[in-house]
């Protein structure tokens, strides 16, 4: 339901009138925080996810007024148990950063100038009218975001999918999840973990591939580290192309090198057949083997397509696959040694231990992602260590609502609510619950993230609606698509809370109403739909995202598919939206449960949560004794014969390290909200590049220098950090991509996993010069 | 404990830091600061015989991380063990200058993680490196003061909430506010035990921070080797009275 302003006004002065009979406070003005007549015994806790990244915390925001002063962890969010991390403590902080974007802007004369904002959407509507009738519909396209909340998501598929007709519908969760949904797919015929964060407290062994939980999903690291400590025997194993915060505190850390972590899963693999530590029972029942396509290439190519084709094998054939994959041959590919490799088959391969493996964007982002999601698998299925308490290969989600909006609701180009817009039946599901014509929707998918961005510079479309993402700072080799985007014949929407270097290209600028002031849901990592309310009153012209979808909708002429009331819409649309997942799979919870509750994990069956799929003492869709892999048709989990191919640049004489690129703890994504959170800016200020010290040191580099990155495709002066927070090996370079005025996208590569379609943002070659 | 806001009931402090009181702020700032870190009002804990700089605790239970750090009600067992386990010097000790200005100078609203104030003083990693020092107090010879105490120990990955800053400027102005921090001395009677006047989650050892020589002077107690110091202090979150609400 959505709060007026009034309605706020109204609280407050009943507030204030109790207040100042009260008068609990010292007239001191400490510095760090503006004074105000807010007093503390006013506030009142309202529940919400976390704005950041995929664990989904549990928030408690309090407020005073119609303003958000404080936050702690919700105890009654099993996620997070009323832990939070520094970014989540201070959220409530992005809010209130002094140049929000309060009014529509549009473009006059070539500046972005105030306007009334049934003006801004008058002309986005018009425009886009005007674009399909002259180009046609594929000429329109929306970009949106694993941030969007699931209604924005909905209301942007059913406007451009169901009502316009066209499946130019992508998300930057393209180029962050989607290698795994390929894994997902391609290895169990279902999208999202069979595991829950509870595995957390039950394995024996983490191994974590790639991936700096200790800053990217720090409450889920230290719950790990709570239970080492408790418990004595846990080990965690750091398996990485960089020594990190998530190093240091693992018991082992194992380097390997870019992209090679294909080669030494299947090593793992082959020593564990070598070991006879297969469990042959499981892989006899619930296990099939299959081979694709090799030399599958990069997609740097404009119009690049691909098309895996899977082949049955039997064991046999895979076990003779895998002898291209000893620990010694490996050993020379990877850097790894034969010795850590045995030892990290030992530890899967150990029937007396729980393994759970983490990875996130090491893993996904990654030209051959699809392979290394299904290789990881592979050593589960095995062993049989998956979908029971602390035996979990778990893919990390790394924003808030990739699985909930995303792949959920499937806002990418192939994607229906419910299944793809290739199927028929799907396609007639989607049209009835839609309430449109079955022709409406296109049986052909359009263009992927990166193609979409291509398509824009090269004029197939001329009209793109950004929502809740700031791709002038994310998209690989950026030049090419912000001067594509900027070109006569474009015209660019950016539904926005602050300027960003996306708003700064756009010819109209909706201002957007932000998490916590409209109502909305989230979908983490774990399958858990969390609901929020809206807390505290927009600002300003300020409206929801899929207010402002409705908005054009409405222009559109498609009032009969969005009737919704303002009142009501938030709760209409979840009820309209779950239709499509009414099934023992996928059954989402109702409404006044998600409500009530601190989010509700799917298949929400006759009341229950499901913690582990595909094994029936917990799964309502799991038939059979022990498990069922329901999503495929053979009932089995694949196993693929996936080879390691090299990345798409490698380094060479010219340019002769790898850049690796990445988040830090401080800062979300691009930035523009977590910079304007003073106590996150002062801690992370600005973008530098990591240098190994003794790379550093053979070049004359010190601690602070300025050095410039180079690539083929572009090129960024940063500061220098050596022995700074994260150490990459020799031959590496690391820089976080946060800083809008360092921009490193300048430099990356838009190469992508042929299968997934998503980008490689670690992998590209770089050389450096003094600045 | 006592509120004691005004007069002090301090006498002078035993061990007073070395330290050139009052020339340069910037330079008391960093000394303040230095006591600061990362506590938060709370905890218990082992001691620190602050005359002599000997650690004289005996190892600490340290529970498995449930919703809620040390909450009182649940956890209560582990509150009292580290009382006991205190040293009876560390509990008396006072001779910090820490004051609440400083405490929340750290913060961005009342009950939010403090940053980092000093230098750091091992490598950047996740944990144990903070704890060595925070877990259990007592004076630090490389920042030259007695260190606060943190109320949640069982935490283990301090970085993930306590960050340092590393500039002063910001991105962008910001028009953040927050509520003033809450009063002292909130006896509803002359004389009476003052309520708990923070919110207790992660903040429920009481000790930790209003017990010892790295406390706040302003909120340290007069009275610190009762151990149970719920027995008088009670939560005070709800702002109105009871109101009878008619039956019929």
């Amino acid at each position: 339901m959505s709060i007026t302003r009034r309605a706020f006004i109204k609280s407050l002065a009943l507030n204030s009138a109790v207040a100042a009979a009260s008068t609990l406070f010292p007239g001191i003005i400490f510095a760090g925080w503006e004074k105000t007549d807010l007093p503390s015994g006013m506030i009142d806790w309202k529940k919400t996810p976390c704005r950041f990244c995929g664990t989904g915390c549990g928030l408690l925001i309090g407020v005073s007024g119609d303003r958000a002063v404080a936050v702690k962890g919700d105890p009654n969010c099993s996620v997070n148990k009323g832990l939070c991390c520094v970014k989540g403590y201070h959220s409530v902080q992005i809010l209130y950063g002094k140049d929000r974007i309060q009014k529509a802007l549009i473009r006059k004369n070539g500046k972005l100038v105030e306007a009334p904002l049934k003006e801004a959407l008058d002309l986005v509507a018009s425009k886009m009218q005007e674009t399909i009738e002259k180009q046609g519909k594929d000429a329109v396209s929306i970009y949106g975001s694993g941030q969007w909340s699931i209604p924005d998501g909905y209301a942007a598929s059913k406007l451009f999918k169901g009502c316009i007709g066209t499946n130019n519908v992508e998300a930057n969760a393209r180029v962050c999840m989607a290698s795994a949904v390929t894994g997902f797919f391609t290895s169990f015929g279902l999208d999202e973990p069979m595991g829950c964060y509870e595995d957390i407290d039950h394995a024996d062994v983490f191994i974590t591939w790639g991936n700096n939980m200790a800053e990217m999903h720090p409450v889920l690291f230290s719950r790990m580290l709570a239970n080492r400590k408790s418990k004595g025997h846990v080990e965690i194993i750091d398996f990485a192309t960089r020594t990190t915060r998530s190093s240091q505190a693992s018991d082992k850390s194992i380097l390997f090198k870019p992209q090679t972590d294909l080669a030494v899963a299947n090593a793992i693999c082959y020593e564990i057949i070598r070991n006879n530590w297969v469990n042959k029972d499981f892989v006899s029942k619930h296990v099939s083997f299959h081979k694709g396509k090799t030399n599958i290439g990069y997609g740097t190519q404009d119009h690049f397509k691909f098309k895996d084709k899977a082949e049955t094998v039997d064991f046999e054939t895979y076990k003779k696959f895998l002898e291209d994959y000893t620990p010694e041959k490996v050993e020379k590919i990877s850097g790894v040694s034969a010795m850590d490799i045995r030892y990290l088959a030992a530890l899967y391969g150990d029937p007396d231990k729980k393994v759970t493996s983490f990875w996130c964007m090491g893993m996904n982002q990654h030209t051959r992602g699809t392979w290394i999601n299904n290789l990881v698998y592979n050593i589960h299925l095995l062993v049989g260590k998956i979908s029971t308490p602390g035996n979990s290969p778990f893919s990390l989600t790394g924003q808030p609502s990739a699985c909930g909006t995303v792949r959920e609701v499937g806002t990418l180009t192939h994607k229906l609510p419910h299944g793809v817009v290739m199927k028929e039946a799907h396609r007639k599901m989607a049209a009835k619950i839609w309430n449109v014509p079955e022709k409406n929707i296109d049986p052909k998918p359009t263009y992927h993230t990166v193609e979409m961005f291509r398509a824009l510079d090269r004029g197939d479309i001329r009209f793109m609606w950004i929502q809740v993402t700031n791709p002038m700072v994310t998209m690989p080799n950026l030049r090419r698509y912000r001067d594509g985007a900027k070109k006569d014949g474009r015209f660019v929407v950016v539904s926005e809370i602050y300027p960003t270097p996306t708003s700064d290209i756009a010819d109209v600028v909706l201002p957007s109403a932000l998490w916590i002031e409209r109502e909305g849901f989230f979908g983490n990592s774990e399958r858990r739909t969390q609901h929020n309310d809206q807390i505290i009153p927009m600002p300003g012209d300020t409206m929801c995202n899929t207010w402002q979808l409705i908005e054009v909708a409405r222009r559109l002429g498609f009032e009969k598919q969005f009737p919704w009331s303002r009142e009501t819409y938030i709760e209409d649309i979840w009820n309209e939206y779950t239709r499509f997942h009414d099934n023992p799979k996928h059954r989402m919870a109702p409404y006044k449960e998600l409500k009530a509750r601190a989010g509700v994990q799917w298949p929400f069956v006759d009341g229950m949560e499901t913690k582990w799929r595909y094994n029936p003492k917990y799964d309502p869709a799991a038939k059979g004794k022990d498990f069922d892999f329901y999503g495929k048709p053979d009932n089995r989990a694949w196993i693929w014969m996936r080879p390691y191919e090299p990345a798409a640049e490698s380094p060479d004489s010219d340019y002769p390290f790898w850049l690796n690129t990445g988040r830090v703890l401080e800062h979300w994504h691009t930035g523009s909200m977590t910079r304007r959170v003073p106590i996150l800016h002062k801690a992370m200020p600005a973008s530098y590049v990591e240098i190994n010290p003794k790379d550093a040191d053979s070049m004359g580099i010190t601690n602070g220098s300025k050095v410039k990155i180079i690539s083929r495709r572009g090129s960024v002066e940063m500061t220098a950090s050596i022995n700074g927070r994260g150490n990459p090996p020799k031959g590496m370079v690391f820089v976080p991509f946060f800083d809008e005025n360092h921009l490193i996208n300048e430099v990356t590569l838009d190469a992508f996993c042929p299968i997934s379609k998503q980008v490689d943002y670690k992998k590209c070659a770089v050389k450096l010069e003094r600045a | 404990m006592r509120g004691k806001t005004g007069e002090s009931i301090m006498e002078k402090p035993k061990h007073e830091p070395m330290h050139e009181p009052g020339k340069k702020p910037g330079k008391i700032f960093l000394i303040f600061a230095g006591l600061c870190v990362m506590a938060l009002p709370f905890i218990v804990f082992a001691a620190i015989s602050y005359e002599s700089p000997s650690i004289v605790a005996a190892e600490t239970h340290t529970p498995l991380i449930e919703s809620q750090s040390l909450d009182f009600d649940h956890k209560g067992n582990t509150i009292f063990e580290t009382h006991d386990q205190t040293s009876k010097e560390y509990i008396e000790g006072i001779s910090t200058d820490r004051t609440l200005e400083a405490f929340y100078m750290l913060r961005q609203y009342p009950g939010s993680p403090p940053y980092i104030p000093h230098k750091e003083l091992e490598a950047d990693g996740v944990e144990m490196e903070c704890l060595t020092c925070h877990a259990k107090g007592g004076w630090s010879a490389e920042l030259k003061g007695n260190t606060p105490v943190t109320p949640h120990p069982e935490q283990l990955s301090c970085r993930q909430c306590h960050v340092k800053m590393t500039v002063d400027s910001l991105f962008v102005d910001t028009d953040w506010m927050s509520i003033m921090p809450p009063k002292l001395g909130r006896s509803h009677l002359p004389g009476a035990p003052p309520p708990i006047a923070h919110d207790l989650q992660a903040r429920g050892n009481c000790i930790a921070c209003h017990v010892g020589p790295g406390t706040v002077s302003a909120i340290r107690v007069d009275h610190p080797t009762r151990g149970n110091c719920r027995q008088c202090h009670v939560p005070d979150l709800h702002p109105g009275l009871f109101q009878q609400e008619s039956t019929f």
